[in-house]
C-alpha cells in the first residue's frame, strides 16, 4: 500500500488539508471544493466553514480534531447531506450535494451515509432490534435479516436486541447506533464524538469497534473527536481551526 | 415498522394519548347523542301519532306536523261534517297543548268517546278513564318516569289535576285531559286542533283523502301510515341548524384536542424526527408517522366514544326514562368519520411542521 502525505497548497501557500492516498489511482470517495458555510444570526453572517477542501479516499478513517466552534460538527452535517453548503462544492460518490434538493440530498442520505452521534440518538420508544431495523425499513429494501445478523453479530448485541435505550449501557447504546449506522451498507459513515458521553473502557470498545469495520470490511469512516486518543485509531487526521482544515498527518 | 413504532409512541406517553382518545371519544359521543336524542324523541312522538290508530290527520291550512305548534284554530263542528263524508267511520278532535311544567309534555285534550272510536280505546294499568273535569290520564312511561300514581294531584298547564288512571302508552301523548277542561283553560272554546279520522277500511284512505280535500280546501291532511317519514330534523324550523352547531362543537373540540396533543407530540419528538431524517426518512415518511398515529388514536377514540355513548344512553334512559335516545349504526359511522377526518385535520399542521424541521437544528434540540 502506498503511503504518501500529501499537502494542498492555497495560493498564499497556507496548508488547505493534508491526505494520505493508499492507493493514488482511487477517485476520492467524499471530496470537498472550496466548501462555505454561513450562518445567519440575528443580522449578523457567522462562518462556520471558510473555503474547506477535503479529501477522502474509500477505506480510510479519517479523524477530524480541533476546539469548538472550529467548525468540524458543521463540516460533518455539509458533508453528509444534512445542511446546504453556502458556496463550494461536496462530492460524495460522485454526486454533488451541493446542486442538490433537499429531496434528493434525503434520498443520498438513505443510502450512501450513515450516521453515528454523541448522544446516540436512538429512538427512545423502540428496542435495540426496532431501532436497527428502522434504518433498513427507511432504506426502502425492507427488512433484511442476513445484513441484520452479520451486523448484530459483529457488534456482539444478540443478547440485548430486545431492550430499550434506557435500558442499555452507553457503550451498548451506541453500539446499537453503530450498528444502525450500517446496516444499510453506507458509502461512508460520519461519526460526530461518539465517544464523548462513554467512559474510558466504553469509548475503547467502541473506538475498536469503529476501526474493526474500517480494516476488516473496508468501512470508510470520518470520525470527528476531542479526544487525541481516539484520535489514533484513524488512519489520518485532519485538523481545523476558524473554519478551515489546517494541516493533516498519517497515522498508519 | 411503522405501525410498531406508532404503536410504541403512543404507549410511551399513556397520559397523552389517553386525554386524546377521551376527546375524541367525547367529540364521537357528543355528535351520536344528540343526533340520537333528537330522532329519538322524533320518531318516539311519531310512533305514539301512529298509535293513535287513526287513518288520516286533518290539520288547519299551513300547520305543522308538529300539532303542539299549531295552536287551535280549527271549529271543532267540523267533525260533524268530516264524520258525514264516505268511507269515514270515526272522527276524534283532539286539542293539543304544550306543557313545560315539570318537562317538556304535549297534552290532548279529548273526548273520551270519539277519542276510542278512532284509537280503540285505552289500556289501563290502574284507575279508569275521564269523568270529572280536573281529571287526568297519564301513560306508564310518565307515570313510572314521574313516580305518579292513581290519586294524586298533578300540577300541569297551571292546573291541579287529579290523576284518574294509568294507561299503556303509545296513543297520541302521555298525558289525556277532557277537551272541554282544556278549550276552557286556553280560551279555545269549541276549538281543535287535530282531527283523527278512522276509515271503514285502510284500503280507503285516500278516497277518504280526497273527499276531505273538496270539503276542506287548504287543509293539511295526511295520512298517518307514513307518517314516520315526516319526522325529520328538517321539518322542525332551526333542528336540523341544531343539530350542525352541536356537530360543529363537537369537531371543533375533536380539531383542537389532536392539534394541541399533536403539536406538543412533534415538539417533544424534535430530535427523534432529526434522527429520521439523518437516516433518510423523506417528508413524506414524517407525515405518514404523524397521520398514522393520529388515525390509530381517532379510531381508539371513536370505539370509546360509541361505548361512551352507550353508557350514557343507558344512564340516561336509567334517569330519565321518558326520554328515548336512538343509537344508529350510520350515525356511529358518521360520527366516526367525522372524528377521523376532524382529527387528521388538526394533525395536518403538526405534521406539516415535523417534515419540514431542519435536521441539524432538531439533532442538537434539548
Amino acid at each position: 500500500m502506498a503511503n504518501a502525505i500529501k499537502i494542498i497548497l492555497r495560493a498564499d501557500d497556507s496548508i488547505l488539508c493534508g491526505e494520505i492516498a493508499r492507493e493514488p489511482a482511487l477517485e476520492p470517495i467524499l471530496k470537498t471544493e472550496s466548501l462555505w458555510k454561513v450562518y445567519r444570526s440575528g443580522k449578523v453572517d457567522v462562518a462556520a466553514l471558510r473555503g474547506v477542501d477535503v479529501r477522502v479516499l474509500p477505506g480510510e478513517f479519517v479523524c477530524i480534531m480541533g476546539p469548538s466552534g472550529c467548525g468540524k460538527s458543521t463540516l460533518l452535517h455539509v458533508i453528509g447531506g444534512l445542511a446546504r453548503a453556502t458556496r463550494g462544492r461536496v462530492l460524495l460518490d460522485g454526486n454533488d450535494l451541493t446542486a442538490m434538493s433537499d429531496a434528493e440530498r434525503t434520498l443520498l442520505r438513505r443510502h450512501k451515509v450513515g450516521f453515528v452521534f454523541q448522544k446516540f440518538n436512538l429512538l427512545p420508544t423502540l428496542d435495540a432490534r426496532h431501532n436497527i431495523a428502522l434504518a433498513q425499513h427507511i432504506h426502502g429494501n425492507g427488512f433484511d435479516p442476513h445484513r441484520f445478523d452479520v451486523v448484530v453479530d459483529l457488534l456482539g448485541l444478540r443478547q440485548r436486541l430486545h431492550h430499550r435505550p434506557s435500558e442499555l449501557s452507553g457503550g451498548e447504546q451506541q453500539r446499537v447506533a453503530i450498528a444502525r449506522a450500517i446496516v444499510t451498507e453506507p458509502k461512508i459513515l460520519l461519526a460526530d464524538e461518539p465517544t464523548g458521553n462513554l467512559d474510558t473502557k466504553s469509548s475503547e470498545g467502541v473506538l475498536s469497534l469503529l476501526r474493526g469495520l474500517n480494516k476488516d470490511l473496508g468501512q470508510t469512516v470520518v470520525m470527528i473527536t476531542h479526544n487525541p486518543d481516539a484520535a489514533t485509531y484513524g488512519t489520518r487526521v485532519l485538523h481545523m481551526r476558524d473554519g478551515l482544515v489546517v494541516n493533516g498527518s498519517a497515522l498508519h | 415498522m411503522i405501525g410498531h413504532m406508532i404503536l410504541r409512541n403512543i404507549l410511551h406517553r399513556p397520559a397523552r394519548t389517553l386525554i386524546t382518545v377521551i376527546g375524541i371519544a367525547v367529540e364521537v359521543t357528543l355528535v351520536i347523542l344528540v343526533v340520537g336524542l333528537t330522532t329519538g324523541l322524533l320518531t318516539e312522538s311519531a310512533k305514539r301519532t301512529e298509535g293513535v290508530g287513526a287513518d288520516i290527520m286533518v290539520q288547519p291550512p299551513s300547520a305543522s306536523i308538529w300539532a303542539a305548534f299549531s295552536g287551535a284554530p280549527m271549529p271543532i263542528r267540523i267533525a260533524g261534517k268530516l264524520k258525514k263524508l264516505n268511507y269515514v267511520q270515526a272522527v276524534a278532535p283532539v286539542l293539543v297543548q304544550f306543557n313545560s311544567v315539570n318537562g317538556l309534555d304535549i297534552v290532548y285534550g279529548i273526548q273520551p268517546d270519539t277519542f276510542s272510536g278512532v284509537s280503540g280505546g285505552f289500556v289501563f294499568h290502574a284507575g279508569h278513564g275521564l269523568e270529572a273535569p280536573d281529571d287526568i290520564l297519564v301513560d306508564d312511561v310518565y307515570a313510572r318516569a314521574k313516580d305518579v300514581r292513581v290519586g294524586q294531584t298533578l300540577h300541569i298547564l297551571g292546573h291541579d289535576f287529579h290523576v284518574a288512571g294509568v294507561v299503556e302508552h303509545g296513543k297520541g301523548a302521555r298525558l289525556f285531559v277532557l277537551m272541554s277542561t282544556l278549550q276552557q283553560m286556553s280560551g279555545a272554546i269549541d276549538k281543535a286542533s287535530i282531527f283523527f279520522i278512522k276509515c271503514d277500511r285502510s284500503d280507503h284512505t285516500p278516497a277518504a283523502m280526497d273527499e276531505i280535500r273538496q270539503l276542506l280546501p287548504g287543509y293539511e291532511i295526511r295520512p298517518l301510515k307514513d307518517f314516520i317519514s315526516l319526522m325529520t330534523s328538517s321539518n322542525l324550523p332551526g333542528l336540523s341548524a341544531f343539530i350542525s352547531v352541536m356537530i360543529g362543537i363537537a369537531v371543533a373540540i375533536g380539531f383542537l384536542v389532536v392539534f394541541l396533543s399533536m403539536y406538543t407530540t412533534i415538539i417533544e419528538r424534535t430530535r427523534e424526527i432529526g434522527v429520521l431524517k439523518s437516516l433518510g426518512a423523506s417528508k413524506s415518511y414524517i407525515v405518514e408517522i404523524v397521520l398514522s398515529e393520529t388515525m390509530l388514536l381517532c379510531i381508539l377514540g371513536s370505539g370509546f366514544g360509541v361505548g361512551l355513548s352507550f353508557l350514557m344512553r343507558w344512564v340516561f334512559v336509567t334517569a330519565f326514562p321518558s326520554m328515548t335516545i336512538l343509537i344508529l349504526p350510520r350515525w356511529v359511522m358518521f360520527s366516526g368519520m367525522i372524528a377521523l377526518a376532524g382529527g387528521l385535520l388538526g394533525a395536518s399542521y403538526p405534521a406539516w411542521i415535523a417534515s419540514r424541521k431542519d435536521p441539524v437544528e432538531a439533532l442538537v434540540y434539548e
